[in-house]
């Protein structure tokens, strides 16, 4: 075959297609904001979760008369609030808690969200009907009311009970997202060869299609982070997320619902407030990058 | 016993519509197709858009679900419950028309050729990888490159890559859905001159799905061509190029190209004249309602769908 040449000619030397990943960081090094919030936010979380490491929480949250509302100081960085307990104390290991739920929730709603959807959309027809009734369901649901009632029947509330909750009611967005990719997917012709080559059906979904869905889950799920810590928050702030015993960002912004603290007592939910604007805006910078790096036509780098 | 053997085989596609989504209708894609393949040998299915010849080829691989109708394959029923043919399906294969969208993008030619083999062999890692490379020699592709993306190849190699995937398992039946359609011409001899090669080294027997007549007369052994999801005609190589009998194969086959520029006049007096009669008999062969009438033999092997008045 005189073709047999042309094709052996060619040598393994020849630059390597850049892989995924790489793509993506050369995106995000080339958005000079995105790095930026990148470097930003796992400095924040290295930092977060290695100093509550030395931090007792009990020992922190422990209300102590002699120091109540007291402004920062040498002895406390950013004052006290009317219990006499450590801002600054408070503030890591409620960030710590913040992003934990934030990770944990978009996590799980990640794997529910993706799996739900593969499913539904790559079988189609009647199952497909079916399981997106149930989201339809899930959807109609009053998320807030719920919320709150499990508050009130729950006694003792931690991050994963907490992150449970949030997960229950917040995989449907992704599930249909990953649903309607995942209907165009399988009438594609590699779904269809891996067919005729004797593959089943499950594997077909989980080695065949959900390799060309990761850049959507990676975008979506980066995404749903900046709006899950923003979430928490906001449930905390309200009074229905964690007790004050459990420090989070929402329960330190929470304390500036009394008007004393709000006007006089600045130290104490300032932080917490500039620090989840920031964290927000940093996740949702990377966000973008990300969401640039999988459409060529978008991409700077 | 033959080959393979398709007896009237439907495929029919319903329209739902109205309230509560009722079936109100059927797209016949395939109405009542019939044919044999003997082994070895390439069959050609012809027919232009939409005549159900792709949906015929996928039928009997088992992608298009068969109304009515049977598929022998050896002497065994495909139509039959799943689990029962899953060792037969193993030697029928499918090459796919586009080679762009047939290999999966994100995996590497190694995962992509090596997918059949991991499901019914049991090899080794080492193995597998000396086979995916023996095959990829076959096809004339350059076993160093295993580890590459479908995305650094060109069209014929990556039409290359699907064959030597659908040759992994060395079955018996490929069933070529368009194989060059996608490629450009001088890509189209190398790949087609390629699959004759591997057909008398493996002795695979293909069922040849093209709208192109210049390629099913350079492949085929018999052809059979499809109109509106029936068959209009049947025959050898032979039959149908020297001999056609329905005024719609006359009108196909008047319609290749000829080279010779000299012949263009006579070409176009003859295209002419061909299309004269099939305005004028077009009623003649086709039902009031557009489709062939049943085959019926003129010769031992040459089928045609006339009228029964004749």
């Amino acid at each position: 075959m005189a073709n047999a040449h042309v094709d052996t000619a060619q040598t393994d030397t020849e630059v390597k297609t850049p892989s995924t990943w790489s793509i993506i960081w050369r995106e995000i090094v080339r958005d000079k904001v995105a790095l930026i919030s990148l470097i930003f936010l796992v400095g924040t979380t290295g930092f977060v979760y290695g100093i509550s490491m030395f931090l007792e929480q009990s020992e922190i949250v422990t209300v102590d008369l002699f120091a109540i509302n007291e402004a920062p100081s040498e002895q406390f960085w950013l004052g006290t609030d009317y219990g006499g307990r450590d801002i600054f104390g408070q503030l890591i290991i409620g960030t710590r808690n913040s992003l934990s739920i934030g990770i944990l929730v978009t996590l799980m709603t990640g794997v529910i969200g993706v799996v739900y959807g593969l499913v539904s959309g790559y079988y189609g027809g009647t199952v497909d009907n079916i399981m997106m009734r149930i989201v339809d369901f899930f959807l109609i649901l009053p998320f807030l009311m719920i919320v709150i009632v499990f508050v009130a029947i729950v006694p003792k509330y931690s991050i994963w009970s907490f992150s449970l909750i949030m997960t229950a009611f917040l995989w449907m967005g992704i599930a249909r997202l990953i649903r309607s990719k995942a209907l165009q997917e399988r009438e594609l012709d590699y779904a269809q060869a891996s067919k005729t080559l004797g593959t089943s059906n499950f594997k077909i979904m989980f080695t065949q299609v959900l390799p060309n869905l990761s850049s959507l889950i990676i975008v979506t799920m980066t995404l749903n982070l900046a709006a899950n810590i923003g979430l928490e928050s906001g449930l905390s702030f309200l009074g229905f997320g964690f007790p004050e015993t459990t420090p989070s960002l929402g329960t330190l912004l929470g304390y500036a619902r009394n008007p004393q603290t709000l006007e006089f007592h600045w130290w104490v939910w300032v932080p917490a407030a500039v620090l989840i604007f920031l964290l927000m805006l940093a996740v949702r910078n990377v966000g973008e990058a990300l969401k640039r790096a999988t459409d060529a036509r978008q991409r700077r780098g | 016993m033959g080959f393979l053997e398709v007896n009237d085989l439907k495929v029919h596609f319903p329209i739902r519509g109205g309230i509560l989504n009722r079936k109100i209708g059927a797209i016949r894609a395939v109405d009542g197709v019939s044919f044999s393949i003997e082994e070895g040998k390439t069959y050609g299915l012809v027919g232009e858009s939409g005549s159900g010849k792709t949906t015929t080829g996928r039928a009997i691989i088992g992608l298009n679900h068969i109304t009515s109708g049977q598929v022998m394959f050896e002497g065994k029923d495909l139509t039959s419950k799943k689990s029962k043919t899953q060792h037969v399906r193993k030697d029928i294969q499918m090459i796919f028309q586009d080679p762009y969208s047939s290999l999966n993008a994100k995996k590497r030619v190694l995962d992509i050729v090596a997918e059949p083999l991991r499901n019914y062999e049991k090899l080794t890692k080492i193995e597998e990888k000396l086979r995916v490379q023996e095959l990829l020699e076959q096809v004339g592709l350059n076993p160093e490159s295993i580890l590459k993306y479908p995305h650094e190849f060109s069209g014929g190699q990556r039409q290359r890559i699907g064959i030597a995937r659908a040759i992994a398992l060395k079955p018996k039946l490929i069933i070529a859905d368009e194989p060059v359609s996608a490629l450009d011409v001088s890509v189209q001899a190398q790949v087609l001159n390629f699959m004759q090669e591997i057909q008398k080294e493996l002795n695979l027997t293909y069922l040849f799905i093209s709208h192109d007549l210049g390629i099913v007369k350079h492949m085929c052994d018999d052809i059979g061509i499809m109109y509106k999801g029936r068959y209009v005609e049947e025959g050898t190589k032979q039959d149908i190029f020297n001999n056609p009998q329905h005024i719609y194969t006359k009108r196909l086959v008047a319609a290749i190209p000829d080279i010779d520029p000299q012949n263009r006049q006579k070409q176009k007096h003859l295209r002419d004249e061909v299309q004269m009669e099939y305005q004028q008999y077009y009623n003649d062969y086709f039902d009031n309602e557009g489709l062939a009438y049943r085959l019926r033999n003129i010769s031992d092997s040459h089928l045609v769908a006339l009228p029964e008045k004749g």
